[in-house]
């Protein structure tokens, strides 16, 4: 008896934990926040200040969710955030090219980027991420290549203003970017039928495959969402450093996943919700401005931004599990 | 004789449902002891509970003398209990001799540092292989083996650690019936030498020549236990399923008269680039069910991977109702109209992360898409009716159509998956081993279904390895050899001894 009711307490924590376990998490950290450093969570920059921080981490993580719910992975997203912030860069700084028309250009790159990705594993059948590895690099140079190694800025003023300029007075633009491309993900992953085959094709490729789901096409499709999403990153991480440098975006990849991880995705395929993403995304972003704020060594803050990521993805990883046995 | 495992009173219930009621079971030494019931009646939670899986909510186990509440996967171990399981748990990547001794590898002291002795593992290995039959080298990769072989090495592995219990859930689902024939041999060899088997199957025929007694199980309740030669098949499959089935299902018209049907759907000189089907022609008639028969691997599933273009072909013409289709992927055939309910139900059959209602949806939703299977909103309103219409329908067992697909019993499944193709509205449905694993009663509904399928004009082709269900189903029955149709029977008139014949190559 006293084992059933045991197991029903397990049970509960557990569904509690999958319903409200990322939103506590975050909460968990600005109430750390707030007891270590009151100033910093109650003055009235701290909260566009976290969005800000947070933009680039959803949209890359929103990329990211749909290779994990694959059960693959694209470990490109970090350096074609980087090339397509420099494309749109170069456009604006060394080729006058009105800033809506190198965004644009900036986030198309990132579409063929992924387009590209996704042809190669489709052709030659390697695990995503063998290719994503290689591609990481080759678009890492590349970006060096047509930048000449060094950092490019004199971006129009309309640009600048623009990306940096808030809604309301709190609510930054970037923010809004990251909230609208998460909006239009989260239509496509709960309202269309290409949503619901990507969640089939996470849990069983092979029976998808059996019921009539293309799935080459739909891994073009994928690949080619989180090449956009990283063109999108790219343009806002471009904005908010008002330069485009050639190392800003690296290790972003690693945000990219832990976000989407935490946020409840299951690294198997198959699982995982696009809201989950975006307040894994917030989380990363407020352990980033709670340690800044804290003055942490930004070497350090590597160190325990790891570690963070480990015991939040241990956690769930229990719970999951005591779950599934009772 | 007193009993070597007696289980006593065992309950066991999970949140919502009461999966075992009290049953009590128990093992004589040497016996061969057959555990029947419909799907979800029990045999399987029953089983793990003795393998220390799942601890019971009340009852006692006795084993050998030493009474327990509750086992540990390492407690029955050490009672010398064993089971292989339906989904064989061989590591492909080892060899058969690592296999065997896998978690427990014997050792022997080199320089001071503990090596793997692989001598005494071979010798002990090729001893075990002796007994059970296995005609390999000891060091051959396990993947390399099929799969009665494979199951052997189950076997032999449960030897080795000193079973004296030995559970087979279900052994011979994938097997031929020569296959079956030395299963069998080997089962009565062990009982000979004292060991005990539990032998759960949903083959009749088969339960009648092993058993030594028969435990019935039914919605978690014993039913009963009786001595072999004291029942008949016809009461046991009354006793699981608390009614009498009918034996055949043709139609009401001779092969003859159903051939001069108009033709349905024709299959012009299929063939494969890899040579395992190759010019294969047949036709299906309005009305009619075709079989198709032959041993694993003769062409049967092989060529009907091709017409469903699961696997490219490389020749040959599909026609439905006259008019030629172009088949290059699942897709274009279920567009066209033709869905394949294929053998493997946990490989290819459903997505584990979905529920009922979203897998059936998932087939008609890709036949009414655009763009390549990309393009089209969902529609609840649409799908909760396709699901519940497939729910009632096939009589599933859930709870809800929200339940998860792989909560199910494997019966149960199997109308999900059948579910999707019926929700899609299929014009030709092949159906590949389509009661593998399932009980009489399901099976019988099943084949209920296909008949009336048959009746409304629907091509229904039904591959099988099981002979007595082609004979008492299927209007002809077309026979594999070799990649190659040889010959098309009357399923009325054929014998089992003729089928065998032909797929056999004599």
């Amino acid at each position: 008896m006293s084992q059933t009711t045991l197991q029903r307490k397990k049970l509960n924590f557990a569904s509690f934990w999958q319903r409200f376990g990322t939103i506590s998490i975050m909460l968990l950290l600005l109430v750390v926040l707030m007891i270590a450093k009151p100033k910093a969570i109650f003055s009235s920059s701290s909260v566009p200040q976290i969005l800000r921080q947070s933009a680039v981490n959803i949209l890359l993580a929103l990329g990211e969710f749909f290779a994990i719910l694959l059960g693959y992975i694209d470990l490109s997203v970090s350096s074609t955030c980087g090339f397509t912030g420099m494309v749109a860069a170069i456009g604006m700084a060394y080729w006058g090219m009105p800033w809506i028309l190198a965004c644009l250009m900036g986030v198309l790159v990132g579409t063929l980027i992924g387009a590209i990705n996704g042809f190669l594993i489709n052709k030659t059948g390697l695990h995503p991420f063998i290719i994503t590895l290689g591609m990481q690099t080759v678009y890492f140079g590349l970006m060096l290549v047509i930048s000449n190694s060094s950092s490019v800025y004199g971006f129009p003023s309309g640009f600048t203003s623009f990306m940096n300029g808030t809604v309301l007075g709190f609510l930054p633009i970037s923010a809004i970017i990251a909230l609208v491309a998460a909006m239009i993900l989260w239509f496509v992953t709960t309202k269309t039928k290409m949503g619901r085959n990507l969640y089939a094709l996470g849990g069983n490729r092979e029976a998808a495959w059996y019921s009539g789901i293309n799935v080459k096409r739909h891994q073009m499709v994928v690949y080619m969402i989180s090449g956009t999403c990283a063109g999108l990153a790219g343009m806002v991480l471009v904005g908010r450093l008002n330069a485009a440098a050639p190392t800003a975006a690296i290790g972003y990849e690693t945000y990219a996943i832990a976000a989407a991880i935490i946020g409840g995705t299951s690294f198997f395929g198959g699982i995982g919700k696009i809201r989950g993403v975006v307040a894994g995304g917030l989380i990363i972003g407020i352990i980033n401005y709670g340690m800044t704020v804290l003055m942490i060594d930004s070497s350090l803050q590597k160190v325990v931004m790891g570690a963070l990521i480990i015991i939040a993805v241990t956690i769930d990883h229990f719970v999951t599990k005591s779950s599934k046995k009772a | 004789m007193t009993p070597v495992i007696q289980m006593i009173d065992i309950s066991k219930t999970f949140p919502g449902v009461q999966a075992l009621d009290g049953i009590s079971f128990d093992i004589l030494p040497g016996e061969v002891h057959v555990l029947v019931g419909e799907n979800g009646a029990g045999k399987s939670t029953l089983m793990k509970i003795l393998s220390g899986v799942y601890s019971p909510t009340s009852g006692r186990i006795i084993c050998n003398g030493h009474e327990y509440s509750s086992l540990t996967t390492q407690m029955s171990y050490e009672e010398g209990i064993a089971v292989v399981y339906q989904e064989l748990s061989v590591i492909n990547e080892l060899s058969i001799m690592e296999n065997l001794f896998v978690g427990r590898l014997p050792t022997v002291k080199k320089l001071g540092i503990s090596v793997v002795n692989y001598k005494l593992m071979e010798a002990k290995a090729r001893e075990v292989f002796a007994q059970v039959g296995i005609r390999h080298e000891p060091d051959t990769l396990v993947g390399d083996l099929a799969i009665p072989d494979k199951q052997l090495c189950e076997i032999a592995k449960a030897l080795i650690s000193g079973a004296r219990v030995l559970v087979l859930d279900e052994p011979t689902t994938s097997l031929t019936e020569a296959e079956v024939e030395r299963l069998h041999k080997l089962i009565r060899e062990l009982t000979s030498r004292g060991c005990s088997v539990v032998y759960i199957s949903h083959k009749m025929q088969e339960i009648k020549k092993i058993a030594d007694r028969i435990t019935v199980l039914k919605d978690g309740k014993h039913v009963g236990t009786y001595p072999a030669g004291e029942v008949t098949l016809d009461e046991i499959i009354k006793l699981m399923v608390g009614r009498e089935i009918k034996g055949t299902y043709f139609a009401g018209e001779s092969a003859q008269e159903l051939c001069r049907h108009p033709v349905i759907f024709e299959v012009r000189d299929i063939s494969r680039s890899d040579g395992r089907c190759r010019d294969v022609s047949f036709q299906l008639h309005e009305g009619e069910i075709l079989g198709m028969a032959g041993l694993v691997g003769a062409g049967r599933t092989e060529t009907m991977e091709a017409i469903f273009g699961a696997v490219p072909k490389s020749a040959g013409q599909v026609f439905l109702r006259g008019k030629e289709l172009h088949i290059q992927n699942p897709y274009s055939a279920i567009r066209q109209g033709i869905g394949m309910l294929t053998e493997n139900r946990r490989e290819q059959g459903f997505a584990r992360n979905f529920s009922c209602k979203q897998n059936i949806s998932l087939v008609p939703y890709i036949k009414e898409s655009t763009a390549g299977g990309l393009g089209g909103l969902l529609d609840n309103r649409k799908e909760q009716a396709w699901a519940q219409e497939q729910v009632d329908r096939l009589s599933v067992k859930c709870t809800s159509p929200e339940q998860m697909t792989a909560d199910l019993s494997g019966g149960n499944q199997q109308k999900v998956i059948l579910g999707k193709w019926l929700a899609a509205e299929s014009e030709v449905l092949i159906f590949d081993e389509p009661t593998k694993g399932i009980d009489v009663g399901s099976k019988s509904e099943i084949y209920m279904l296909m008949r009336n399928l048959a009746k409304q004009g629907k091509g229904v082709i039904m591959v099988s390895s099981e002979q007595t269900e082609l004979l008492s189903v299927c209007d002809r029955i077309a026979v594999f050899h070799m990649g190659e149709l040889k010959a098309i029977l009357d399923g009325k008139t054929a014998t089992e001894e003729e089928i065998v014949k032909i797929s056999t190559g004599e």
